[in-house]
């Protein structure tokens, strides 16, 4: 949406389109916001239908379910409680995991960028570890914190660290010497140069890195979950599919979806707060 | 207008001729320059700037004018001789400067009040002072308007002014511009150099100037320090008598400005 607006109004900044009427144009972006809605909404509308229709016809109903059955669980669920306790165990795991993971990160990455020569040596250990696929850390790690909730935080905030650490590093790394230069020659020690200009300037990465690893830690919770665990959604997931219950998959898997929805959102929101100056300006390129 | 009521300033110069008399605030003495490896870029390199004085560094690209300005600014350190400043020898940072590049190191995540109003947050300057100066500064440059704008969203002009504005903020004794206004088109440039000359007859500020331009050198600056290429030494110093309060648009047709500008052009092909 916002791509859409901002593209839309490149050509303005530079002129191009300054002969063209205005009240056309507002017409046309506002028709066109209206319709892409309408669009989205029939896509998930038809496809709700087409699932409904196919289901038992085309395609088993053990394999596939169909909408109004999951709706039927989900409503099971949601009144008798199971699926608010499940989710509360995997969002505590997510959130935590996600906070050690990204607070961890941010402070080793500041660091190696900040001490060049430590950053140096410890690098090729960092990419090392970091292309070694996580997943096949999980059977050591049930080994070491057994099969309780420390383990999937852990698990999880192992994933997020090396995503905004390598963020962490590369945005720190990445601010202007010349903007610390100036503020230098204003009198600012070097912790005032980390927080008036490092961090600021390094935010940009560390929330793409936060935005990159939410859905991470929640991966790493339910793998976790379905793994070793005899709580969280990801247990759910997986006793349902064993269970040959594929309404139980199916509303495990949306609730999934919107709590992934839901942490996305909230996180733009937060990071949108610090970092409001980017959308600003007629001719912004990132 | 006098610099708006400032207590921690130091004793202004003499408004007497700015290119005269006055003590010097920056001696460089025999000074050499290279870094370490490399060639020499200044060699045996003398300069005094006076207070209250606006000093041009004029020469080609690669002769050293921006080393000179580091220099002064403490980013680097002479390989012999010594910079004094204010009396003493620099040590580290120089802290009483002000340096306004070519580059845009507004900070592009707070507003144009905000970044004006940073060097005052380094020095913790009380709240109610640091607005009010902020208020005045912004005032001075014409960028009110313009205070809750971020970088993104200013002209080229406005962006100079801003900088410029938090140059001068904290007061600092002497203000260097390393080509500030190389990167605008010509009529821009008139315009802030205008504006340049009457903020710093206003503050009595110390300049000293670097560019590669004839005409911006004598129109601004009450003395041209001519510099040859590598190693780079002083070729001339021509001094300009037209005064704090100049007409920037008289000058430019007189007589007297052309008879310079042929002196500066011939001096700079030897």
């Amino acid at each position: 949406m916002t791509t859409t607006n901002r593209l839309a109004a490149e050509p303005t900044a530079v002129g191009a389109s300054e002969r063209r009427p205005v009240p056309r144009k507002r017409r046309e972006s506002g028709l066109t916001n209206t319709r892409l809605w309408l669009w989205r909404i029939f896509l998930v509308v038809a496809f709700v239908v087409c699932w409904e229709l196919a289901s038992g016809r085309i395609v088993s109903e053990l394999m596939v379910s169909r909408p109004t059955a999951v709706a039927e669980r989900l409503w099971t669920w949601i009144t008798d409680g199971t699926l608010g306790e499940h989710i509360l165990v995997t969002a505590q795991a997510t959130g935590l995991g996600f906070a050690l993971g990204a607070g961890a990160g941010m402070l080793v990455g500041y660091i190696t960028a900040s001490f060049r020569r430590f950053g140096d040596v410890v690098e090729p250990a960092m990419t090392a570890l970091y292309t070694m696929p996580r997943l096949a850390l999980a059977p050591l790690f049930i080994l070491w914190f057994g099969l309780g909730m420390q383990f999937r935080v852990i698990f999880a905030s192992v994933i997020v660290f090396f995503l905004v650490y390598f963020n962490t590093h590369f945005g720190v790394k990445d601010v202007k010497g010349e903007l610390i230069a100036a503020v230098r020659l204003m009198g600012a020690s070097r912790r005032e140069v980390a927080i008036k200009v490092v961090i600021p300037s390094a935010l940009v990465w560390v929330a793409a890195g936060f935005k990159l690893s939410v859905p991470y830690a929640l991966i790493g919770v339910v793998v976790g979950e379905m793994l070793a665990s005899d709580q969280g959604l990801g247990y759910l997931l997986q006793r349902s599919a064993n269970q040959f219950n594929a309404s139980g998959t199916f509303a495990t898997i949306i609730t999934l979806l919107v709590i992934a929805l839901l942490l996305d959102f909230i996180l733009t929101r937060l990071t949108g707060r610090f970092l409001g100056w980017r959308s600003k300006g007629a001719l912004n390129p990132l | 207008m006098a610099r708006p009521d400032h207590a921690t300033r130091q004793a202004q110069p003499s408004p007497v001729d700015r290119a005269g008399g006055g003590q010097p605030l920056v001696t460089l003495e025999n000074l050499t320059f290279g870094y370490p490896g490399g060639e020499t870029i200044l060699e045996d390199l003398d300069l005094r700037v006076r207070q209250g004085e606006f000093l041009a560094l004029l020469g080609p690209s690669g002769c050293g004018k921006t080393t000179i300005m580091n220099l002064v600014a403490g980013f680097v350190r002479p390989r012999q001789g010594t910079v004094v400043f204010d009396g003493a020898p620099l040590r580290g940072i120089n802290t009483r400067v002000g340096y306004m590049t070519q580059g845009d190191t507004l900070l592009p995540w707070r507003t144009v009040a905000k970044n004006v109003q940073l060097p005052l947050e380094i020095r913790a300057t009380p709240r109610a002072r640091a607005n009010q100066l902020v208020d005045s500064y912004l005032g001075m440059l014409h960028l009110s308007d313009a205070r809750d704008r971020f970088p993104s969203e200013l002209s080229g002009g406005m962006k100079r002014r801003a900088l410029l504005a938090r140059s001068l903020i904290y007061e600092p004794a002497m203000l260097l511009m390393d080509e500030p206004f190389a990167a605008l088109d010509a009529q821009l440039r008139e315009a802030l150099h205008r504006e340049l000359l009457s903020t710093v007859a206003q503050l009595r500020q110390t300049v000293m100037f670097v560019t590669h331009d004839i005409s911006e050198s004598i129109l601004l600056a009450d003395r041209v320090i001519v510099l040859g290429t590598q190693p780079a030494g002083i070729l001339a110093e021509v001094v300009i008598p037209f005064g704090a309060d100049r007409d920037l648009a008289e000058i430019r047709l007189s007589n007297e400005y052309l008879g310079l500008e042929r002196k500066v052009r011939d001096l700079l092909r030897q």
